[in-house]
């Protein structure tokens, strides 16, 4: 069961398109592991459709319309993006992520784990943008990720496994947000490996002497 | 925001709106079965006018009238492509409407970025277009588009501005605070408040 999810306001600007590339992604693969938020994005369409009925209307050119009709007779529909163009996913641990995931897989190269420390590894994604990184961090069995600082948003959505930190276990589907100045340590469980997805505002600080030496080794790369 | 009047003498706004709503569900649902025209052009001359001033009028001017041409014009050659797959009992002709429409202005403004983040990835594929399905609760959704309808019409003109400025204008919380000058923190607590208004006639 998904326990952890965005707040609604995060989902409001979610459904009016006004976050950020790289959070709105992760938001919007919750949403679709989420029937919970799923049902609130449907509300708030719901309210985006009665808004639009009680708009003031602004009056259009006088042939808008047959020029709408002179276009669609002139170009062919476009062929629409099937479940043909799903690539085959070169990490079994992704089988199961939401559509988007797999949209952003297939625009992407073959994923290639780069290891960080031996229980951490990632694998950046582009997604068109620089103001975060986007990427995937796959923890080992029983894990533990140095206790690290924040010096921007962080937000990270869980795909495969669980782990836990001081505030609590997150499992498959489940949301985090973790703001700057929030200090955290995440451990894995011991009995499978954790994949998560992530946007990063800006770089992790890490605290501790092996939280100096992952500074070093983690730059911050967007995009 | 202003009530357009109907031909029939009905004045109860949210009961004309749901009447409405269920005729062009229904008109919809026609174009896209059997691609009638006439049908489409009835849409078009509710729908099209209200798309451009829900972007471009007296008080909001979210994108050029230019723009905002451009916007209709997209956005209805998308409902007119995708109505086949439009179904009226998962979702009204106007909050269907809403997400094609929103997703053709994410699709738009990204193009013209900076980064072209649409070659990346489609707003379809961020935003889903159609409920998943859920037969039962037909009737339930019908009533649920009532009450949202009843309390958007109800809901204090300070938060109701603050809805509007987030739906129509596109704008983050930050940037709504920043332009109305107002803490953070109250936008996004009448952003809730409105919110939880909504909610608790949704669970009545």
């Amino acid at each position: 069961m998904i326990r952890h999810h965005p707040d609604k306001n995060m989902l409001l600007e979610y459904t009016v398109g006004s976050l950020p590339e790289g959070p709105n992604l992760i938001v919007a693969a919750h949403v679709q592991m989420c029937t919970e938020c799923r049902a609130q994005y449907h509300t708030m369409n719901t309210l985006g459709g009665s808004i639009l009925e009680n708009c003031t209307e602004q009056s259009l050119k006088e042939n808008a319309f047959e020029q709408l009709m002179g276009r669609i007779d002139q170009s062919p529909a476009p062929k629409g993006n099937t479940a043909a163009d799903r690539p085959k996913i070169s990490e079994p641990l992704l089988n199961d992520a939401p559509p988007v995931v797999h949209k952003l897989l297939a625009k992407n190269p073959p994923i290639k784990w780069k290891s960080i420390t031996p229980a951490l590894k990632m694998c950046r994604l582009s997604t068109g943008q620089d103001k975060y990184e986007v990427s995937f961090h796959r923890l080992s069995c029983g894990g533990k990720v140095a206790e690290h600082d924040h010096r921007g948003a962080e937000l990270t959505l869980v795909l495969y496994g669980r782990f836990s930190d001081s505030n609590g276990v997150y499992g498959r589907g489940d949301f985090l947000l973790r703001e700057p100045g929030e200090v955290h340590r995440p451990t894995v469980t011991e009995d499978q490996e954790c994949l998560c997805f992530s946007a990063v505002q800006a770089p992790v600080a890490l605290t501790g002497v092996n939280g100096w030496l992952l500074n070093r080794l983690i730059p911050f790369h967007p995009g | 925001m202003a009530h357009r009047t109907h031909p029939n003498s009905e004045t109860n706004p949210v009961k004309l709106l749901q009447r409405e709503n269920q005729d062009w569900s229904t008109l919809l649902t026609k174009v896209g079965h059997e691609r009638d025209r006439q049908a489409f052009e009835q849409l078009f001359r509710h729908f099209a006018p209200l798309i451009k001033g829900f972007h471009h009028n007296r008080t909001t001017q979210a994108i050029s009238a230019e723009a905002a041409d451009e916007l209709v014009q997209e956005t209805l050659l998308k409902v007119w492509r995708k109505a086949p797959s439009f179904d009226a009992s998962r979702a009204s002709a106007s909050t269907w409407i809403f997400t094609i429409m929103r997703n053709t202005r994410i699709d738009m403004l990204r193009r013209s970025g900076r980064h072209k983040s649409a070659d990346i990835i489609e707003a379809v594929d961020v935003w889903d277009e159609t409920p998943e399905h859920q037969p039962l609760i037909f009737l339930q959704r019908r009533r649920n588009e009532r009450e949202i309808a009843e309390s958007l019409h109800s809901l204090p003109t300070e938060q109701s501005h603050v809805l509007e400025k987030a739906y129509m204008e596109g704008k983050s919380h930050s940037e709504i605070s920043t332009e109305l000058a107002l803490p953070l923190g109250t936008v996004k607590s009448r952003v809730r408040l409105a919110l939880k208004k909504l909610q608790a006639r949704l669970a009545k």
